[in-house]
């Protein structure tokens, strides 16, 4: 609604311009034709040469010369304002094609009407959003303002003045008339300035707007970033309480259900060896419930990739993944044919993976990085090499401790060399036969 | 795709076509070229003549160039040409060539309607500034550029009234005659014949200061052409010799009448108006109770037997849209010997062109029409004083100050006030005024 009433108001106000400048154009040229037809009626041209500092060439088709560029002016407008209202390129090739013709009409008119750049600048001003070049233009625009004067160009050059016409006339209308041009000329630029203002408040208006706005999405980008903080807060304490919940349920269920056989077993072990023996073959059926009971619980927490792909498929998930991702590139390369082993070790394996790249990349800006995974004897060896800056000393940064812990729990042994790229050798001891199922 | 071809083929053919329509128009079109003049004489002596030269340059004119035809308004006269070409040039119908009057000549070059012809006359091979008179094509000149040619030049002689000094028993002048000649002359003609109490026979009669000064050297504007100075010795003295002559009559003046009755031995005359006078049906009507003849003007010490040029001027307008045809027409007019000859055949000037001028065939012209015994004057001298002549600028400012200048002296006369003590005075004025003009 605001918007409308405000685009309505430029409308009436460049129309105003529009209308203003073809009166005054027109006039200008129909008066000086018009002074000359009457020059000559009375016989007075010569007497009117003593008078002037320039001819009028062709004064009739002047007229009709400066209504042509009128009327290109008004077309451009339309053209640029209703059909092409978004085109760019249309508009600049317009406006300069503006602001050539106004210069036509302004030497035609010798400079005694400058006015008609205004309605250019207004123009102008209307389309040209970008900061930078709007002051050049407005530099342009007010230079040529200046330049264009008739006083300052009279000096140089020969020009006539609309005054000398003027003159002719008997002192009476000469009041009249030079009332009336000057009124023009100051109407003229009364509603330039009206048209100005209201620009610039209307862009006001959208300069506070958007620092509101502004402010507004800087308040609520923090409050999310409380809300996610507070998320993550909440995710791990329901995390915490799943996994207690969970030892609770299975591994406590199943260890107090051993323990309370066990007793029982130490009750009657002395007398009756077959009940002892029924018993514990119970207690080994609980224990085996438990054990598929907390395997469940820990499938509940591996890594996405590992629980629903091999671990050969889940690297290599990963490995196109980062490729995807990064400009780093990463090979991998895998010499065993049946990468299954435990899930711990799956785990690890794949953590190892993970983090070497991590570090790799990280660390090390690394551009390319290999990843060899093999079999030696009954240990499974993998290599993360790459081709980054490495590092001279190594210092037990958090990656190293997480990936030693890891091996180290599996019996294995890792080793780092930072003095070219970046190697990390792990080597793991594979429980061969020793399965769950 | 063919298609699209045919279409092209086609719409290059139209353009071929039409541009060959355009050309060939253009190029059999009858060009009209307009041409500006005054019926009459520029030195306002009957000329009944005036069309005939220009008549003969146009045929000649359109038989080297068929496809031009050249336009003239007959029958405006030499006093409302002025109005006529203002007309035209606020209309924007400024003729493509046309006379210029001295006094339009500064006006109409600094509106530019006149073409500055500097272009023409150096990449024109054919073309020779040196053939004309230097004043003569001076006259053409405002500041460093020529806008106009001269067509006629007419330079202002001394007439004398030979009967009066052989009744006097004085000799015809010398050309190269002095003031203190002419003083003496003038002392000893000045009398009372009649014995009435009043002088009835005097010396000079319209012979100004303005003369007096071109022949001591004197000149009223610096080289600039912004200062005058009326308190130079030489200006001085020009007034003063003026005073000195004017003494002699005792306060009586001397009037048209005393001239025409033969009483008057000295009058400046311009060659125009010795011409027509001298020559048949004119001869018979005026100055017939005597006989005379013209010379040189006296000169100071260190002046010379010259006096004033003026010149009769064609120039182009500076919007011609056919601007080689009116350079052509331009130099048929004026740098022609046929034309130039012509002017001497049907005009009352000299010809601008110093060769005709001077030529045998021009001083027979002149001699064809003089009576049987009558000497004409040689053309040695006329070229003479052509060539150092004086040529008035034609400033606007310059004829006022002139005019102030001239009603200046004649109150010094009149009044009988001191010389040296006026003029300082009246520098004073014109200075002021020069400062008001800027």
């Amino acid at each position: 609604m605001e918007e409308n009433k405000f685009n309505s108001r430029i409308r009436v106000l460049q129309a105003g311009i529009l209308i203003l400048n073809i009166i005054s154009v027109m006039g200008i040229s129909t008066f000086i034709y018009v002074t000359i037809e009457r020059i000559r009626r009375t016989y007075g041209a010569r007497e009117f040469l003593n008078e002037i500092q320039a001819i009028v060439w062709y004064p009739y088709a002047k007229i009709w010369l400066c209504a042509l560029l009128l009327g290109f002016l008004t077309l451009s407008m339309v053209i640029r304002d209703r059909l092409f209202p978004n085109n760019s390129k249309v508009i600049l090739t317009s406006l300069i094609a503006d602001f050539i013709a106004c210069f036509a009409i302004i030497i035609e008119l010798n400079f005694n009407y400058n006015g008609i750049l205004l309605l250019v600048f207004s123009n102008v001003i209307m389309y040209v959003k970008n900061g930078k070049s709007r002051y050049i233009l407005a530099a342009v625009a007010i230079g040529s303002f200046i330049l264009a004067d008739y006083e300052l160009l009279s000096i140089s050059y020969r020009l006539y003045s609309i005054q000398d016409y003027i003159a002719f006339y008997n002192a009476t209308l000469q009041q009249y008339f030079l009332s009336i041009y000057n009124i023009f000329i100051s109407l003229n630029v009364i509603l330039f300035v009206a048209y100005c203002v209201n620009i610039i408040n209307e862009q006001q208006g959208n300069i506070d707007e958007i620092h509101g706005l502004n402010e507004k999405l800087h308040d609520v980008n923090e409050q999310l970033q409380k809300y996610s903080l507070m998320a993550e807060k909440m995710a791990e304490t329901r995390e915490r309480n799943r996994l207690a919940r969970e030892i609770h349920d299975t591994l406590g269920h199943t260890l107090t259900g051993i323990s309370a056989g066990i007793d029982a077993c130490l009750a009657i072990i002395g007398t009756s060896p077959d009940q002892t023996k029924r018993q514990l073959e119970l207690i080994s059926k609980v224990t085996r419930d438990g054990i598929k009971d907390i395997r469940r619980s820990v499938s509940e927490l591996r890594p996405d990739a590992l629980e629903r792909f091999s671990l050969e498929f889940a690297i290599n998930k990963m490995v196109t993944d980062i490729n995807a991702v990064s400009e780093t590139r990463v090979y991998f390369d895998c010499m065993v044919t049946n990468l299954k082993f435990g899930e711990d070790e799956e785990n690890a394996i794949y953590r190892v993976v993970q983090e070497g790249i991590t570090n790799a990349i990280r660390h090390g800006q690394a551009r390319e990085i290999w990843i060899t995974v093999k079999m030696e004897q009954e240990d499974i060896l993998i290599q993360i090499k790459d081709n980054g800056i490495g590092c001279k000393e190594m210092k037990s940064g958090f990656g190293t401790k997480h990936m030693k812990e890891r091996i180290r729990m599996l019996n294995g042994a890792v080793t780092f060399d930072g003095s070219d790229g970046f190697i990390v050798n792990a080597r793991i001891p594979i429980r061969r036969g020793e399965t769950y199922d | 795709m063919k298609k699209r071809k045919l279409i092209l083929m086609g719409m290059i053919l139209f353009i071929v076509l039409s541009a060959g329509c355009f050309f060939y128009r253009n190029s059999h079109r009858q060009i009209i070229l307009e041409f500006g003049m005054f019926t009459g004489s520029n030195w306002d002596v009957a000329s009944a003549n005036s069309f005939k030269i220009i008549d003969r340059a146009i045929a000649d004119f359109e038989k080297v160039h068929p496809n031009v035809k050249i336009h003239y308004y007959s029958g405006i006269a030499k006093e409302d040409y002025s109005e006529w070409c203002a007309r035209k040039l606020l209309e924007g119908k400024t003729p493509d060539v046309f006379m210029v009057l001295d006094t339009d000549f500064d006006k109409f070059t600094s509106l530019g309607v006149m073409k500055n012809l500097d272009d023409l006359i150096s990449s024109d091979n054919s073309f020779h500034k040196e053939d004309f008179f230097v004043t003569a094509l001076d006259t053409g000149r405002n500041g460093e550029h020529q806008y106009a040619l001269p067509y006629e030049v007419v330079p202002t002689l001394m007439f004398v009234n030979k009967s009066l000094l052989a009744k006097e028993g004085i000799a015809m002048p010398k050309e190269d005659w002095t003031w203190e000649d002419m003083d003496q002359i003038c002392q000893t003609v000045t009398k009372d014949t009649d014995q009435n109490g009043l002088l009835d026979q005097f010396g000079t009669y319209n012979y100004s200061w303005r003369d007096a000064l071109y022949t001591c050297g004197g000149k009223r504007y610096g080289d600039d052409h912004s200062q005058i100075s009326f308190t130079d010795s030489r200006v001085l003295n020009a007034v003063k010799y003026i005073k000195r002559l004017s003494d002699i009559n005792q306060g009586q003046s001397v009037t048209q009448e005393d001239f025409n009755a033969g009483r008057v031995a000295f009058m400046p005359l311009t060659f125009a108006e010795y011409r027509t006078y001298k020559t048949y049906p004119y001869r018979i009507k005026k100055y017939t109770k005597f006989q005379w003849d013209c010379i040189t003007f006296p000169a100071d010490q260190e002046g010379g037997n010259i006096s004033k040029v003026d010149a009769l001027l064609i120039g182009i307008g500076s919007r011609t849209r056919h601007e080689t045809l009116a350079w052509e027409f331009l130099k048929q007019l004026t740098d022609t010997r046929e034309m130039q000859m012509d002017v001497y055949r049907y005009s009352q000037g000299v010809p601008a062109l110093r060769a005709v001028a001077s030529s045998q065939e021009g001083v027979d012209c002149l001699q064809e029409d003089m009576d049987e015994g009558e000497q004409v004057i040689s053309s040695t001298l006329l070229c003479h004083v052509i060539e150092n002549g004086i040529i008035e600028p034609k400033l606007l400012q310059y004829q006022q100050v002139m005019n102030l200048a001239d009603g200046e002296v004649s109150k010094i006369l009149q009044e009988n006030k001191n010389v040296d003590s006026s003029m300082k005075i009246f520098q004073r004025t014109v200075s002021k005024y020069l400062q008001q003009q800027k």
